[in-house]
């Protein structure tokens, strides 16, 4: 079976053990990554994130997290800001550099309705894609107030208030959920299974 | 988007209880069981606020919240009681994606707002504002209710944007627990005034109220105790009952 799940563990902000119990209830083996040197040990990675673009790239400076991230070649999911600094400029407190593994930039929502965008929200599927397999029609829980700009890589959309924004990313091995699968109920732990059975 | 309907346990560990305008506190159940009800029942969220640990001035019970998140796949926000970017850290280690604060950012230090915001990300810290009514304004209470701060509410909630909170939780002194519907207006007030979603609670007493409160103030969510706790109505009758009222319109 190749369903360790390694959940980077970065930082002081982190919701890292709703994620594990999520990724434990969709049949992965879920272990917390505190040191690069674990990630031979791991089938997969989730890079969770609450926080700031620009406190999560000094954490995973601090703790050498970049490199091998940039460099692991097997599956890898990022989730809210876990997927935004997948990207190649984040402009939260300044401006800061992604891991540039996907080209777009994360930038302040601007629209009508009050942000942060909180709630569950509905996807628009705009590439048919593994991960989002039998969950097409689902909502799932968001909670932010940045957004990925990405033409390249989208594989769904969600509009908040008349605003479309990028929901869900794929390239290559890495995925990228701005919502939290980990917060939506049997839809999210759903997506978490796609994503343990790649 | 949907209003987020979100069950709110009032909890004196280690039991619910649900007080009346904030006092003559009756105990309802406990807080996991009756989280993982809710969850079950299809509640968007779920707030668990500790009533007490202003008041009484103790330490937050924290292996509590960490049993009432434990089985939930659903945001949790929790709250009462923090004073400090450690207590928030705690919280979230116990499970909970929200930290909820008031009476320590009102009395001692709304710094503390900027401080969280910053760390943990705006959508991270809900402020919960207790406002009482008086002539012609709406003075936010601390402590459960109890203290007041001298503050106008609507100038606090400008603030507490400001400082970058991502939330705000609005419960009535005056409307909390009678289950004789929301103070309307002042919802409609913050609402309008402030750009972060407002989360209105305190006073449901049926479907209707909960519609009359969406449609005169528009709310992103509506926390909701006494009417679930004595099992009048399921999250999935609201929500239904929404729907419904959404589908008509």
């Amino acid at each position: 079976m190749n369903n360790i799940i390694g959940i980077v563990n970065y930082g002081v902000a982190g919701n890292i053990h709703s994620v594990k119990k999520a990724v434990e209830k969709a049949g992965g083996n879920a272990l917390v990554i505190n040191s690069p040197s674990d990630f031979d040990l791991v089938d997969k990675l989730v890079i969770p994130g609450v926080g700031s673009f620009k406190d999560a790239m000094q954490e995973l400076e601090n703790d050498n997290f970049i490199g091998p991230i940039q460099e692991f070649s097997k599956p890898v999911l990022g989730i809210c800001l876990g997927m935004q600094i997948l990207s190649e400029l984040g402009y939260e407190f300044g401006k800061t550099k992604g891991l540039s593994l996907i080209d777009g930039e994360v930038k302040p929502i601007l629209c009508d309705g009050k942000i942060p965008h909180m709630g569950f929200n509905k996807i628009n599927v705009k590439t048919a894609n593994i991960l989002l397999n039998g969950v097409e029609s689902e909502e799932f829980y968001f909670m932010h107030s940045y957004e990925m700009v990405n033409y390249t890589d989208i594989i769904a959309l969600t509009t908040y208030n008349n605003h479309s924004f990028v929901s869900a990313v794929h390239k290559e091995n890495l995925y990228g959920v701005q919502f939290h699968p980990e917060k939506s109920r049997e839809a999210g732990i759903k997506l978490l299974s796609n994503f343990v059975k790649l | 988007m949907t209003v987020r309907i979100i069950a709110k346990l009032d909890v004196k560990p280690p039991y619910v209880v649900k007080p009346v305008h904030f006092e003559g506190y009756r105990k309802m159940g406990d807080p996991s069981e009756m989280a993982k009800k809710y969850y079950d029942q299809g509640a968007d969220e779920l707030f668990y606020i500790d009533i007490v640990s202003s008041l009484f001035q103790r330490e937050i019970l924290f292996n509590e919240i960490e049993k009432a998140a434990n089985k939930l796949f659903i945001p949790f926000a929790a709250g009462g009681g923090v004073k400090s970017i450690d207590d928030f850290s705690k919280m979230f280690d116990m499970g909970a994606d929200k930290v909820v604060i008031n009476t320590h950012a009102i009395q001692k230090s709304p710094g503390i707002i900027d401080k969280a915001a910053k760390i943990f990300g705006s959508q991270a810290v809900v402020v919960n504002i207790e406002a009482k009514s008086w002539n012609n304004y709406w003075e936010c209470y601390t402590d459960c209710g109890r203290i007041q701060s001298q503050k106008d509410v609507s100038d606090w909630a400008s603030e507490v944007e400001q400082r970058g909170a991502g939330e705000i939780l609005l419960q009535s002194v005056d409307a909390d627990g009678r289950c004789r519907g929301f103070d309307i207006e002042l919802a409609k007030k913050v609402v309008d005034l402030v750009n972060i979603p407002v989360v209105v609670s305190s006073g449901a007493g049926s479907l209707e109220d909960i519609k009359a409160l969406i449609e005169a103030a528009h709310p992103s969510g509506v926390a909701i105790a006494s009417l679930l706790h004595y099992d009048r109505v399921t999250t999935q009758e609201i929500k239904q009952y929404l729907n419904n009222m959404m589908a008509s319109q």
